[in-house]
């Protein structure tokens, strides 16, 4: 019952990446997350999907990963990305003799970067500054990276894995410099438990340092922290990003009914790392830098701001972390620090999610001497199109483009109209993908992450969740709902954003009485 | 055009202002951008337990309001609260003891701006047991094509023309041992007849009606039966328009200028400005000052950001407080010179700062009066 062939530690993409391709691969895997899916840097990023030129000139071999897992994301999840294209700007501040050197070096990528003339780059995306002076096309995207996590944990499950959700690791059961499994502690029941497996991977990202301490592990690991601030409008059509060495607040980001900047790099403390702040320097920071790729953000409304921590590893002989590598890590702590049966995958981007999955299974399954081919290149993922799980997924991720053709009238009701997210969509979020608090089905589906942040939603999402039989604390749920809502508001709360605010407040308070 | 008052928005405070002066037979405007808070109205004017003057204004445009000291009533989240002045149709319960024996909780299929388990949970833990009903009529069908159609609004819009199905579709879910029905908001735009013939219909059991999610029936029939009533009287609702400005000349106002009327100015003798307060544009912000936008009046706020709002979302929001300096005439300032003839009233005022007049909607309607009545003495 307890025993596995490989406890993954980490619902974020890499862990549940982890956990698809080592079910895929016919392994018994449980995957314990301490939290919900995508709570830590998978939710809290740009959703952007690398063509890698961002990397090009400084980290080729970065730049050559993210394009090659970027084509292979578009195959295996089309329902989880836009595929938008990206333009280089090159701004009168910028030197435009980097823009020669910028192709090159994407060439030598293997990534299709065109010089398109300024005017053309205008006429593909209007919201563009005017004043560029140059412009080269690439294939980035935009990726929704909590439905791409959910999607591998759900794959995961179709494929045997047992996933627990805010379950924490409390320590590692050890015989000797051998780790023989995980103990654990519910923190919806208080349960504490006991499991047991020949490979136990660490895919906690910035927390895996923590957890591999409880193993006597040092993980020399930068914390670095991301601020991003979300507009209220989808302003851009193709990702924008600055033609220049990668820099502070200089990539936009189209997704969903939003458009996205960032990001910034700012090294914190671990213990910021569950609750990262945007300063008043941040906010200002970003949006000085979005007006310069397009000038209309200076009239748009910002929605929220937000941070994330970005796992980083420190060099193991540069704990200072002066020359840190961005690119994925898998350690073997066997051959490390001489413990069996542990490996962390860390490091690495969203874009290169699969790639990092691929790795960490590949040394799982060499450990294991098993000799099983990766198929995670090729097989789609629920809910893409042709997959023979769509009939699961239709009823997971029913959006407007692939809702049945006959209508269900109770079920196509509305609960969020910001982001169009209806009845069936979050009655199946609680029924199949363990959706048990307002916030849980908000990384599911994206209620409440529009215009509205949650105020028309919120109550009527809790009131969907009493149904479901949740109501003895969908109070209190829908209480902290609004308060995590209103703690990225209002860092930028002037303009429409506080008009909206106090009109959240009047119903809350006045007209609901909550 | 010349008028004796303009009055600057068409909400609560607008119309209580306008109907006040048009009574006493002054010839006044109200300019209305169309939507107010009343929109998104609870029934009850928070702070205010009672009010002659608004009462006796309010039954004369057809609005019945009532309180009951030491009543209580019940909120949509499942709240109580004590009772303040409020329109007819809020109900309004003892102050202890369980509502009822049991309830029956109504509510329509696909309809989600009404919250019967949350309501459940509240009754239950008062100490009555409740059971849910759901009434299904062919009329509700229409609108459920459309997923976002069965809004409150709309339901009214249906229910208003065949209040004896609903009373008889409500009879076929009673169960054994109900005493009490809770009934959602969603009746009588245009008047209170639906909803005292749905509860007479329903008599001898108690009916209870709770409040939805905006857009709020109570609140904007409220306000169809005040502009009614004020157009009535004689006044001119200019609706659709906003005032962009105003003429100042030594603290007097001599005209003001709208959107849709272009360079055509509007005067009169006095003006007042109820233009609501962030949500209604009334006040304004940037990240660096809050400030009224239309006579540029002086507005008190911190200049550090940060210290306009209070990080925990249910604490009271200090830019909630924030509003345009009034003297006790409510005579607003420009750079701290009084302008004589200007007025404020409502929500612009600030939701606290004034204990004179309350907040919410009983602060609307408290400093309207006021501004008429100084305007009457003059």
């Amino acid at each position: 019952m307890n025993e596995f062939d490989v406890i993954v530690i980490g619902g974020g993409i890499t862990g549940a990446g982890t956990a698809r391709d080592c079910a895929l691969r016919g392994l018994k895997v449980l995957l314990v997350e301490r939290f919900d899916m995508s709570t830590g840097a998978t939710g809290r990023n740009h959703g952007l999907l690398h063509s890698g030129a961002r990397y090009a000139v400084t980290d080729r071999e970065s730049a050559a990963e993210c394009i090659a897992e970027n084509k292979i994301l578009r195959k295996i999840a089309p329902h989880c990305i836009d595929p938008t294209g990206g333009l280089f700007l090159t701004l009168p501040d910028d030197d435009l003799n980097y823009q020669g050197t910028f192709v090159e070096a994407c060439k030598g990528a293997g990534i299709d970067a065109e010089i398109i003339d300024p005017r053309e780059a205008l006429a593909m995306e209007p919201s563009a500054n005017r004043e560029m002076i140059g412009a080269v096309k690439v294939p980035d995207a935009s990726v929704d990276p909590f439905r791409l996590c959910a999607s591998n944990l759900l794959d995961a499950k179709l494929h045997g894995a047992t996933i627990l959700l805010y379950t924490e690791v409390t320590g590692f059961i050890m015989e000797g410099s051998r780790v023989l499994g995980v103990k654990t502690l519910n923190h919806k029941t208080g349960e504490e438990g006991s499991y047991y497996a020949k490979i136990t991977v660490n895919a906690a990202g910035i927390w895996g340092m923590s957890v591999m301490e409880k193993a006597g592990i040092t993980v020399g690991m930068f914390p670095s922290k991301g601020a991003l601030l979300i507009f209220a409008h989808r302003v851009n059509r193709m990702v924008l990003n600055r033609c220049r060495k990668p820099a502070n607040a200089d990539i936009l980001v189209p997704g969903g009914t939003v458009s996205i900047i960032g990001t910034t790099s700012t090294r914190v403390p671990l213990e910021e790392c569950n609750n990262p702040q945007v300063t008043p320097d941040e906010v200002n920071l970003l949006i000085g830098e979005g007006v310069k790729l397009s000038p209309t953000l200076a009239e748009t409304r910002i929605l929220r701001a937000f941070a994330g921590v970005r796992p980083l590893v420190s060099s193991d002989n540069d704990p200072s972390g002066r020359s840190i590598s961005r690119g994925a890590v898998c350690l073997d702590h066997a051959s490390r620090d001489g413990m069996e049966g542990l490996v962390t995958i860390t490091g690495g981007k969203l874009t290169t999610y699969r790639l990092m999955a691929e790795m960490a299974t590949d040394m799982v399954c060499r450990k294991l001497g098993m000799h099983v081919r990766c198929q995670t290149a090729w097989t789609p993922l629920p809910g893409a199109e042709g997959h023979s799980f769509k009939e699961t997924a239709d009823t997971i991720w029913r959006t407007p483009a692939n809702k049945p053709e006959e209508p269900d009238i109770y079920g196509d009701a509305l609960v969020c109209e910001c982001e169009n997210i209806s009845v069936g969509e979050l009655e199946a979020a609680i029924k199949h993908l363990g959706a048990g608090s307002l916030v849980d089905l908000r990384r599911r589906t994206r209620m409440g992450m529009g215009t509205c942040q949650g105020e028309l939603c919120g109550c009527r999402a809790a009131r969907i969740l009493a149904r479901e039989g949740l109501g003895d604390k969908a109070l209190s749920d829908l209480r902290s709902f609004m308060a995590e809502r209103w703690k990225g508001i209002y860092p930028i709360a002037w303009g429409d954003a506080l008009r909206e605010a106090e009109y959240t407040q009047w119903v809350y308070k006045h007209v609901l009485g909550i | 055009m010349r008028f004796d008052t303009i009055i600057i928005g068409g909400g609560l405070a607008g119309l209580t202002a306008g109907i006040r002066l048009q009574e006493e037979g002054r010839r006044t405007a109200i300019v209305s951008s169309g939507q107010s808070a009343l929109h998104f109205f609870s029934g009850s004017f928070e702070s205010l337990k009672d009010c002659p003057e608004a009462e006796e204004l309010f039954d004369r445009a057809g609005v019945r309001l009532h309180n009951l000291p030491g009543s209580r009533r019940l909120l949509p989240g499942g709240a109580f609260r004590e009772a303040v002045l409020s329109l007819g149709d809020v109900s309004l319960l003892p102050g202890e003891g369980p509502i009822g024996k049991k309830a029956l909780i109504v509510s329509f299929n696909g309809y989600h701006d009404f919250f019967p388990e949350l309501l459940a949970g509240a009754l239950e833990k008062d100490g009555t047991p409740s059971i849910q009903g759901i009434v299904e009529m062919e009329e509700l069908a229409a609108l459920r094509k459309s997923p976002t159609e069965m809004r409150s609004v709309n339901i009214a819009r249906v229910l208003d023309k065949c209040p004896d199905k609903f009373v008889q579709k409500v009879k076929e879910l009673l169960a054994d041992g109900v005493d009490t029905v809770i009934l959602p908001q969603v009746f009588g735009l245009d008047g209170d007849e639906v909803p005292r013939a749905i509860s007479e219909g329903l008599a001898p059991l108690k009916v209870i009606f709770v409040g939805t999610l905006p857009p709020s029936v109570p609140g904007i029939r409220t306000q169809n039966m005040l502009r009614r009533r004020y157009e009535r009287l004689g006044g001119t609702f200019i609706i659709g328009d906003s005032v962009v400005s105003g003429a100042v000349h030594e603290g007097i106002v001599s005209s003001v200028a709208s959107h849709n009327l272009d360079t055509y100015r509007l005067f009169a003798d006095n003006f007042i400005l109820c233009s609501g307060s962030f949500f209604s544009k009334g006040l304004h912000s940037s990240p660096t000052a809050i400030e009224e936008p239309v006579f540029g009046l002086d507005v008190e706020f911190p200049e550090d950001r940060s210290l306009w709002y209070e990080a925990d979302f249910f604490e009271p929001q200090p830019y909630m407080g924030i509003g345009v300096k009034a003297d006790k005439d409510l005579h607003p300032s420009i750079g701290g010179e009084k302008v004589t003839n200007l007025y404020v009233a409502g929500a612009i005022l600030g939701a606290s700062k004034d204990g004179k007049y309350g907040t919410g909607a009983g602060k609307a309607i408290k400093s309207a009066l006021a501004a008429a009545n100084k305007i009457l003495s003059l």
